[in-house]
């Protein structure tokens, strides 16, 4: 008997990352690993409005973040996207609690908040040789990329946002349709560094890794419960 | 291959990352319902093909999704500069009122 149950995966569930992890080390150039299952609301809303504004710090406890920036707050990481539009990356077990202070917090404006879990996905890459890797995939200058900034370009053929939040490595945010394709370029790129599919580092109080679920992270697969 | 100007994102990327979106500020017939076919036939179909300056508009598709306006010279490839929609508009009336 077939099972129908749904299941939540990793959209590189295939690659088997977790039985390719080694731990880091400092003779690997090039580190990357999935963080999977974070959860990801859009937020739409005219961010000049200092009402919308208000509410999204209100709810996220991140002060929204300047054209081309990200900041950080109890809830996750507040990414700018356009004018109007924002992504918070948040826990995936958050999001019902989220989206219902978004809604609360929205009354009356002419702003919403969507989750786009569905469609996205995480990828950390780090390493001495990550910026050379990075331009091997894009037109982007990221040399330029600073600590605090969030640049959507293009990695090969897809997009992406790329998340500079330590000098030593960026956090890339990708589709989760192109994560297959990107992972595949990825590793092809890095082809001449020493690369490693590398344990992530200790959660701590890091704004992006202390979204990870423990329980997530360890199986591939995990069913729904709700 | 040219970089272009996101006044939205405020910064000067690649034209990798921006798709082009045809001729800027067609304007609409003000009243359709009295329009006669060919003006509306002209207001669907027809371009100009400018050699010189031209206003033209971009979407920033990798970036932040907007359009803008942006005044390139279609021969030289030299731009001039690039603007929002709303305030690309008043450069562009007052320079087709010259």
């Amino acid at each position: 008997m077939p099972n129908f149950q749904p299941y939540l995966q990793s959209p590189l569930v295939n690659f088997n990352l977790p039985a390719e992890t080694v731990p880091a080390d400092s003779s690997q150039q090039v580190r990357a690993n999935e963080l999977p299952l974070l959860g990801y609301i859009a937020i739409r809303g005219e961010l000049a409005d200092a009402a919308i504004a208000a509410a999204v710090s209100s709810v996220t406890g991140a002060s929204v973040p300047a054209a081309g920036q990200f900041s950080t707050g109890d809830a996750g990481v507040l990414v700018w996207v356009s004018p109007d539009e924002l992504l918070l990356v948040t826990r995936r077990a958050e999001l019902a609690q989220r989206l219902a202070a978004f809604e609360a917090a929205f009354a009356g404006l002419f702003a919403h908040a969507v989750d786009n879990s569905g469609g996205l996905t995480c990828l950390s890459l780090s390493g001495s040789e990550h910026v050379t890797v990075l331009r091997h995939m894009g037109v982007y200058d990221f040399e330029s990329l600073a600590v605090g900034q969030a640049v959507s370009t293009v990695l090969g053929k897809a997009g992406g946002t790329v998340l500079r939040l330590e000098d030593d490595g960026v956090f890339l945010i990708i589709r989760r349709s192109f994560a297959d394709y990107l992972w595949l370029l990825l590793r092809k790129v890095c082809t001449p560094y020493r690369f490693a599919v590398a344990k992530l580092a200790e959660s701590g109080s890091h704004p992006l890794l202390r979204l990870l679920d423990k329980q997530h992270a360890a199986p591939a697969r995990k069913a729904v419960t709700a | 291959m040219f970089q272009l100007h996101c006044p939205h994102c405020g910064a000067t990327r690649e034209e990798e990352e921006f798709s082009y979106a045809g001729e800027a500020y067609i304007a609409r017939p003000a009243n359709p319902e009295e329009a006669s076919d060919a003006e509306w036939g002209d207001y669907l179909f027809m371009r100009k093909n400018t050699r010189g300056w031209f206003w033209e508009q971009w979407q920033h598709t990798a970036g932040c999704r907007k359009v803008f306006v942006v005044k390139r010279h279609t021969a030289s490839y030299q731009i001039a500069g690039s603007w929002t929609l709303a305030e690309g508009k008043a450069h562009y009336l007052k320079e087709s009122e010259a």
